[in-house]
């Protein structure tokens, strides 16, 4: 007896939604990245539930993927909070108008 | 006997509901390092998770890589900034804002319900089943075989990616201080 796939997918959606909400009414920049660890960790549950309900390893490699796209994306953008943070003292988004360097 | 089935669905339900719980904390708590400490909760419990679905080798990794490097990232950027919690905002929405939320949510109704629906009973189902799994190896050997056999190309390209992001993120986080750079360089040089 296992749990059925669909509730796994709506804890993924659960999830998503936390992290989108996040990524949109969050003003702290920090709190913006850690949103879309969120989303990412989201779709690898989609990715692993998937992958046993369709009896393949696909799945579970994609999520490798995932994994390592997210670490170099956290490093990336935890750089860039760093750098504006030297450069205007702030990570609040209301602050960070300019795309201009 | 029955409830003996029912336990593994309990733990299933335990575990979606700590995760739900962590990840609504993560993003409403106000001060970052609250939030920190969620997501690593969350994480933990995603690797349960992982761990249930018999996927172990992608349970294990998810402590290592996420719990272990990513949040303890994060932990020290908040710590280097030294960020104060937020200022409460109070429920103030821009009409855009606004907007964007309502289409959201509506969205995620219509997906929910769609994703909450039960996948066709048709569905063909893959030659590695759980079972198969055990029988050929463990989860690991068999995600190995896959991954160094059909996934190679995107393997490569994940190294070559994460060399990229190494690369960027010492030229973005370095001190801007070019003249010093140069003289430093000069003497180095000098020398």
């Amino acid at each position: 007896m296992s749990v059925p796939v669909e509730n796994y997918f709506l804890l993924s959606s659960f999830m998503f939604l936390c992290g989108l909400l996040g990524v949109m009414f969050r003003r702290n920049l920090i709190m913006v990245l850690m949103s879309i660890e969120l989303m990412l960790n989201a779709v690898n549950i989609i990715f692993v539930a998937a992958s046993r309900q369709l009896g393949q390893v696909d799945g579970q490699v994609m999520v490798l993927f995932v994994i390592t796209v997210a670490a170099c994306e956290a490093a990336v953008g935890l750089a860039m909070v760093i750098a504006l943070f030297r450069r205007y003292g702030t990570v609040n988004t209301d602050f960070l108008r300019l795309l201009r360097g | 006997m029955d409830a003996l089935y029912a336990i593994p669905q309990l733990m299933f339900y335990l575990l979606a509901g700590l995760v739900a719980i962590s990840s609504l904390m993560v993003v409403t708590s106000r001060n970052p390092v609250t939030s920190a400490i969620f997501l690593v909760l969350d994480l933990f419990f995603v690797a349960a998770l992982y761990a249930k679905l018999d996927a172990h080798f992608t349970a294990a990794i998810q402590v290592l890589v996420y719990a272990g490097a990513i949040v303890v990232l994060f932990v020290f950027v908040i710590m280097l900034l030294n960020l104060k919690p937020d200022a409460l905002r109070g429920i103030r929405f821009s009409v855009g804002e606004a907007v964007v939320l309502l289409v959201t949510l509506i969205g995620f109704v219509i997906i929910g319900a769609e994703l909450a629906s039960p996948v066709p009973e048709g569905l063909p189902a893959g030659p590695l089943s759980v079972a198969a799994i055990e029988e050929a190896g463990g989860n690991t050997h068999v995600l190995a075989m896959r991954m160094f056999t059909s996934f190679l190309w995107p393997f490569e390209i994940a190294s070559i990616l994460i060399l990229l992001a190494i690369v960027a993120c010492v030229m973005v986080a370095r001190k801007e201080k070019p003249e010093s750079g140069k003289h430093n360089l000069k003497a180095g040089a000098g020398r």
